[in-house]
């Protein structure tokens, strides 16, 4: 028992981390795993339709008989030159046993497949019924069979990047996603302040009004996207009320999601007015952090409330400031489910819009990879930014 | 301990024995007419054959991108047994090798492919192999209200209709005061028949675009001149509408270019508007021309039931079409049972399958949904005369081979 006698504290170290290992496991696995794949996959070309392709089971039988033409029973009645002389194997691999093969797996088929084996065991019917892609090239290549047991994407080096940056589409999408930031983030740090101040006051009915101003940021997007869908629509309401006002001076109603030049404009403030309400919470929590005592002794001094909002309340809650915008700035960068309900024009799309075109409708994963990894750089960088702009002080 | 293990083997020996092979089957969810046909179909299956053989078949719809959601299930190794391929998709999942080529089964069972519309069965062949079998095709017809035309006092539309006496209709209809006569979307695959009508080709034969080429600019720019220089024409989302044929049913237009699959929803939800409903057939151009949109039953080259799966796509593209045929109103890929389909309303819509084009635009690599969504979206912007027809040609021009390249 004395080899086993450990010290106090690391015997506390490890039951701590036995009890934190759930979470450090599901961490590992399911954040910092993924972020350093998609750093790799941004170098490849990886295909996820063919990741799975050596693990497909096959049947060697039914492959042949499509190559050949010729059925199992009937095989016997051929020679096996005969049979060998219509046999491609590139060919048979590729479309019969239904493997995509890159350039040097061609090469490896052409020179050491074993069609003269593969065919004879076809005639004397001792082929497997049933078998795996990575079984099957074992089998039968004489060499590097080994090769064809795991999909490896090929690597591409930056040539992914290379075509970001000759893609237009790219361009417009990152500037997408860069303006919305800009238009959304002041606005609504600074409508989130108002309205937690608002929701600060001794007015009656203070409870009501902090539950509407919240409700937005509890309502799905999804549900919230359909609603504007219909508010923004040419026969909607925005356009009713704008032209019973307006319509005397020639105002026309105007489809909003429709119009590339204002759909943007019109999912921001759509975003503005769902999240403004999640923030004011943040400053709502930080104005309790105000002591009354500063306000006491500015109104002594003959302040009034605008002087006190922007001379007190705005510089105390800095460091709120800071964390609501560096959220807000990552969380517009990233912005996706409005978009991707409401925009019908590739010309208003934002970047993480088009991530995700890329990987999951076009299939180019490894692009898809490449553009994620541009996007986290800009989002690092511009939180920096924000950092050392707005210093934070305690 | 022991009394237990016996329990164990005895639930495990009576499941075994009642084991059914289960197949699952998926698609897009159509409308409440078509989920109950399939459902109907199914159970038929499940009560006949299913039976017999043992197996079990699953509908099993994907709601929302089906694309987006079968390739990510596909790559993941969870797809479902059998599934609709879309023709417009169709090569770009074959040449990814999803797909289980059929042609030994078809020779095994003797299985009659030459009662399927020739073009139909060429449009899932890749490689000379068969990776598919038309469920049903559809084929674009001219829809016209015949209350808005009698009110205006226009006369119908006729099968013999020209764009350039079509157009003047519509102009007339107009003048009597109807805001917006016609429905139109941005979307590609709308414009094509107008292209072809016109003596236009979607693609050279080295399979460069022709969208450049004079007769198919002259077809853009009369899709387009519909909507912007004759304002006789809208897209649905600018009538309040979320497609063609609810724009026509809730007589928001009066004209629109729509398929059969509007004759299952209208008689479903608006019985009404669809007995003032006149069908005839696309306005003629050079020749006459529409789409064909067809849609296959394909079997995962990952299942391992594949057997059971030929079995399940045999009945849906035999018996099951015809519940199809008479329930949902698809038409039949198979002559003989659009032999036996005389609902008048579709006979227009067959007729489209002696001329019209399947929707599929050959390209190098097989992809072509990168252009689709790119060409639709510079449709948008014409529509909103954000662009000339010039400029966007040009910008499909110089980069439609980025957009269809690996």
């Amino acid at each position: 028992m004395k080899g086993l006698r450990l010290k106090y504290r690391t015997k506390e170290a490890i039951v701590g981390y036995l009890f934190a290992a759930p979470v450090i496991v599901s961490v590992l696995v399911f954040a910092i795993y993924p972020i350093f794949a998609a750093f790799y996959y941004s170098l490849t070309d990886y295909q996820p339709l063919e990741a799975r392709k050596f693990m497909y089971v096959v049947d060697p039988y039914g492959a042949l008989e499509l190559h050949t033409g010729i059925l199992r029973e009937e095989a016997g009645n051929y020679t096996l030159d005969e049979l060998l002389a219509n046999f491609d194997p590139i060919q048979f691999v590729q479309l019969d046993l239904g493997v995509n093969l890159d350039d040097t797996e061609k090469e490896l088929v052409k020179r050491y497949f074993d069609s003269a084996s593969l065919i004879s065991d076809f005639r004397e019917g001792k082929l497997p019924e049933r078998l795996k892609v990575s079984e099957f090239m074992k089998r039968y290549m004489r060499a590097y069979g080994h090769k064809f047991s795991k999909y490896v994407p090929k690597f591409v080096g930056l040539q992914n990047f290379e075509d970001i940056f000759s893609d237009k589409l790219f361009y417009t999408s990152f500037w997408n996603a860069f303006l919305y930031s800009l238009v959304v983030v002041p606005i609504q740090t600074l409508l989130a302040i108002i309205l937690a101040v608002a929701a600060n006051s001794k007015i009656k009915g203070v409870g009501f009004f902090k539950a509407v101003f919240f409700l937005p940021a509890i309502t799905s997007s999804a549900a919230l996207s359909m609603v504007f869908m219909l508010l923004y629509s040419k026969p909607g309401v925005i356009n009713k009320i704008l032209v019973a006002i307006f319509g005397k001076f020639g105002f026309q109603p105007i489809d909003y999601l429709n119009e590339p030049s204002i759909a943007l404009f019109a999912i921001m403030a759509m975003n503005i007015w769902s999240t403004a309400g999640y923030f004011m919470v943040t400053f709502l929590a930080g104005l309790q952090d105000i002591p009354s005592s500063i306000y006491e002794a500015a109104k002594i001094d003959g302040a009034n409330k605008f002087q006190m909002f922007w001379k007190i309340t705005m510089p105390l809650l800095r460091p709120q400031i800071v964390f609501v915008s560096i959220m807000g700035t990552i969380g517009c960068m990233q912005v996706f489910d409005q978009i991707y309900f409401l925009v019908r024009n590739l010309r208003n799309i934002t970047i993480s819009y088009y991530i995700y075109k890329n990987a999951f409708e076009y299939g180019k994963m490894g692009y898809a990879s490449a553009l994620a990894v541009i996007l986290f750089a800009v989002i690092l960088i511009l939180s920096l930014i924000q950092r050392k702009l707005i210093k934070e002080q305690y | 301990m022991r009394r237990l293990l016996t329990v164990f083997f005895a639930v495990w020996v009576v499941v075994g024995l009642f084991a059914v092979v289960r197949i699952t089957i998926s698609g897009w969810p159509g409308n409440p007419v078509e989920e109950a046909t399939i459902k109907r179909a199914v159970d038929t299956f499940n009560n006949t054959i299913g039976k017999q053989k043992g197996i079990e078949v699953v509908w099993e719809p994907i709601a929302g991108d089906y694309k987006q959601v079968l390739m990510t299930r596909l790559s993941g190794g969870t797809g479902p047994d059998l599934f609709y391929v879309d023709v417009y998709v169709f090569e770009e999942l074959a040449r990814a090798n999803v797909l289980l080529p059929l042609d030994t089964y078809v020779k095994r069972d003797n299985f009659d492919l030459n009662d399927f519309y020739p073009s139909l069965i060429e449009a899932f062949k890749y490689q000379n192999r068969l990776y598919g079998i038309a469920k049903d095709f559809s084929t674009l017809a001219l829809w016209f209200n015949k209350e808005i035309f009698d009110k205006y006092k226009v006369p119908y539309l006729t099968n013999d209709e020209t764009w350039d006496s079509f157009l003047k209709k519509l102009q007339q209809l107009k003048a009597a005061g109807f805001e917006t006569p016609l429905a139109l979307a941005p979307d590609f695959n709308r414009i094509i028949p107008f292209i072809i009508s016109f003596g236009g080709r979607l693609v050279k034969p080295d399979l460069s675009t022709a969208l450049g080429e004079p007769n198919s600019k002259k077809a853009i720019q009369f899709y387009i001149d519909l909507v912007t220089k004759y304002k006789v024409a809208k897209e649905p989302s600018a009538l309040g509408s979320g497609w063609l044929g609810e724009a026509l049913a809730t007589e928001k237009c009066a004209v629109a270019m729509e398929g059969p699959w509007t004759i299952g929803f209208m008689r479903g939800s608006f019985p009404d508007t669809f007995k003032k409903m006149g069908i005839v057939e696309m306005p003629k151009g050079i020749k006459k021309a529409t789409m064909i949109y067809t849609v296959a039953w394909s079997i995962n080259r990952a299942t391992p039931n594949r057997d059971a799966a030929w079995e399940v796509l045999k009945f849906l593209v035999t018996e099951g079409q015809r519940i199809f045929v008479e329930g949902a109103g698809v038409l039949a890929s198979r002559k003989s049972i659009a032999a036996q389909d005389k609902d008048p309303v579709k006979q227009v819509f067959y007729k489209g399958a002696e001329y019209g084009v399947p929707w599929r635009v050959p390209t190098p690599t097989g992809i072509f949904s990168i252009a689709n969504d790119q060409i639709g979206s510079l449709l948008k912007d014409l529509f909103a005369g954000k662009l000339t027809v010039d400029q966007a040609v040009k910008i499909i021009e110089d980069n439609y081979n980025n957009w269809v390249k690996k």
